[in-house]
């Protein structure tokens, strides 16, 4: 990705650390995150796991600042991302994608993705319906940069298409488009994978690292498909219950008996095995699940538990 | 993204090149026609024009509230009035006994009333802000009483129920709309410029600029920055957008829209007077049902189906008259089939149709119809 066309070139972005740190957010008496703590290195792929229900997608709201945190910090650099308005994250360089798609289904692929300029353009009501001629000139330029994200994804053919009736794979890249568009620093993709099948999967995580690799940035991750986290991840979260039970590299979390109680039930110390009553969870896979999505248990997509399933559409 | 310029060079043009050229051959020939008529119509049926105008400017604005940005809005009716009394006040006599004026020249006024009414739209920002669609509409339907129970109470700045008071008619550089046919020393092709004539050409040029100020707007920025917020508010603040500036914004500018619409309405019916019942007159419920019913007919969110929805809701009651030959005294009598109720019958039942049919509207229709001539190149 050439960025000449915009101030931010790639490789040069100043990539700052994510620190998480004690974070609790609350609804309520229900406590979704409990005094979490993790910090995604600049220019890592970080990913951030969990059975259903233990708080991934609210620390993901927290973050972008769509909830509250009760108590804690989130800091990006030396920004205090809990003290920030949430629309002024975006400009901070933080681009998310949501799980399930968030796009404008009758606006174009190109006004989608443009909508993730929006911070980093100016005019209001009487500029734009005026025709200002800086406010052309610079949407013109914006668009050829839209263009070439999307060329990056593979969508630009689209572009003049409406986003409602792209197939659910080219929507979801279309979604990670308008995060990019965003000039992120720290990109955040919320089950990047979810519904693709197993060419797919592994076309997204050659993504992903292109991403990474390409423009420098941090790219922190939420996903059940264990295959595209042990195989793309520099480092692995693990949250249960709200609670952080591992945060390491995919071959120790994966052998952490913490991880593999929380995703098959633990034994109770009586040969009983005291399952976990709780809708999906898919296993890190010791054995078999290593790389290949084909194989990875998949979570069900029902029975989701409060206050995961208090997803991103608010 | 190694080969990005290659992309942006080859950005494919979403339509057709006969498409456009098309398009621009009908927007000149209906610049053409709309310049030309004031030389064939009669004065009647131009004053059925820039009535249909006076509603095409006000659903122009309702459309960006409610179909860009998905907020409802039944209060165009009282920003409608704000509008008006605004302009009266402002270029009003100065030293009127009864009435207060500040005696400033029309287009001060005119654009004072303007600023006047967004400036009202801005000041229901704490409650445009937080609430979403319909929520909205309900509280804005308060806004209808406070305007109707105000233009009783302050009979010096509104005009009484009884006589109401004139709007100054509009006139710059010395060139008054207000001159009669018999008198007017300007002519375009021997044809003499009277009143009914030159308050089309007034109307038509505000109805341009507020048509061409919504189109930069939808295309622009903003209008992506309106459809975000309708669509989810959470994706749109995530990627940027305040979403409470954004939705009193919005209904800033819907209502600055309806205060122009208020101005023409006052110039139009010649007389600025507050309602005398809450159902019925030039500022209440039942003209904001009025534009809604507009901007549902010509489908949510399009420019030109606004302008076509004001065309058919405002045009029918005033034409149907003309066309029967009945006398225009019926208009609003209540009896049994005047062209009020007829147009109401006809309009309900052309959204009953729409819902069913065609849910995005003549908009929708207009897609259907030209679509296969816009995909080709």
């Amino acid at each position: 990705m050439s960025g000449q066309t915009t101030g931010r070139t790639p490789g040069r972005r100043d990539v700052r650390p994510l620190r998480v740190s004690e974070v609790t957010v609350r609804f309520g008496g229900l406590v979704a995150v409990n005094r979490v703590s993790f910090t995604v290195e600049p220019g890592s792929i970080h990913a951030l796991i969990g059975p259903n229900g233990a708080g991934k997608s609210t620390c993901f709201n927290a973050i972008s600042g769509v909830c509250r945190i009760s108590s804690g910090r989130i800091t990006l650099g030396d920004v205090d991302l809990g003290r920030t308005p949430p629309h002024r994250i975006a400009a901070l360089g933080v681009g998310r994608a949501f799980q399930n798609l968030a796009l404008s289904p009758t606006s174009t692929v190109f006004d989608n993705v443009m909508l993730g300029r929006h911070a980093l353009t100016g005019g209001g009501f009487l500029g734009h319906g005026l025709r200002a001629p800086w406010l052309r000139r610079a949407a013109r330029r914006h668009a050829d940069r839209v263009a070439e994200i999307c060329d990056f994804l593979g969508v630009a053919r689209y572009l003049h298409t409406p986003a409602g009736v792209l197939p659910y794979g080219d929507q979801k890249r279309v979604d990670i488009a308008r995060a990019l568009a965003v000039e992120p620093t720290l990109l955040m993709l919320d089950e990047p994978a979810a519904g693709m099948n197993a060419s797919e999967t592994a076309e997204m995580a050659a993504l992903i690292q292109d991403v990474r690799d390409e423009l420098g940035v941090s790219v922190l991750f939420v996903e059940h498909d264990m295959g595209l986290v042990m195989g793309i991840a520099d480092r692995v979260t693990v949250l249960d219950f709200g609670r952080l039970i591992a945060d390491d590299v995919p071959s120790v979390v994966q052998r952490a008996p913490e991880v593999i109680a929380a995703y098959l039930g633990v034994d109770d110390g009586q040969g009983q095995p005291a399952v976990k009553t709780r809708a999906g969870g898919g296993f890190p896979g010791t054995g078999g699940g290593n790389g290949d999505p084909a194989t990875s248990p998949r979570p069900g997509r029902d029975g989701r538990a409060e206050p995961d399933s208090r997803e991103a559409m608010g | 993204m190694s080969d990005s310029n290659r992309a942006a060079g080859d950005m494919v043009p979403g339509d057709g090149r006969w498409w456009r050229i098309g398009r621009v051959a009908g927007a000149a020939l209906l610049i053409v026609v709309l310049l030309a008529l004031p030389l064939y119509l009669p004065g009647e049926w131009l004053k059925v024009g820039t009535w249909m105008m006076t509603g095409a400017v006000g659903a122009l604005g309702l459309t960006l509230l409610t179909g860009q940005a998905g907020q409802l809005s039944l209060a165009h009716g009282f920003f409608l009035l704000v509008g008006a009394v605004s302009y009266a006040v402002l270029s009003g006599p100065a030293g009127d006994p009864t009435y207060i004026g500040f005696g400033l020249p029309p287009v001060v006024g005119l654009l004072g009333a303007v600023l006047i009414s967004g400036l009202a739209g801005a000041a229901f920002a704490p409650v445009s802000g937080r609430l979403r669609g319909i929520y909205l509409g309900v509280a804005s339907l308060a806004l209808v009483f406070l305007g109707f129970w105000l233009g009783r109470a302050l009979p010096a700045v509104a005009g009484s129920t009884s006589s109401g008071r004139l709007p100054q008619p509009f006139s710059i550089f010395g060139l008054s709309v207000d001159v009669s046919r018999q008198l007017s020393s300007l002519s375009v092709f021997g044809v003499p410029l009277g009143r009914d004539e030159r308050t089309w050409y007034l109307y038509l040029l505000l109805t341009a600029i507020a048509y061409l100020l919504a189109q930069g707007a939808v295309s622009g920025r903003p209008g992506r920055a309106w459809r975000a917020v309708r669509d989810n508010e959470t994706a749109a603040t995530v990627l940027g957008v305040s979403v409470v500036r954004v939705k009193a914004g919005v209904f800033a500018i819907s209502s600055a829209y309806a205060g122009l619409a208020g101005v023409m309405t006052a110039w139009w019916t010649g007389i600025m007077k507050p309602d005398e019942s809450e159902v019925a007159g030039s500022y209440g419920v039942t003209v904001s049902i009025a534009f809604l019913a507009m901007i549902v007919v010509g489908g949510l969110g399009s420019l030109p189906g606004a302008v076509l929805g004001a065309a058919l809701v405002f045009g029918l009651p005033v034409a149907l008259p003309l066309l029967t030959q009945s006398a225009s005294a019926d208009i609003g009598s209540g009896t049994a089939f005047s062209p009020i109720v007829i147009t109401n019958f006809a309009y309900g039942a052309l959204i009953v149709l729409i819902i069913l049919f065609e849910p995005s509207g003549m908009a929708g229709l207009g897609r259907r119809l030209l679509g296969p001539a816009r995909a080709r190149t």
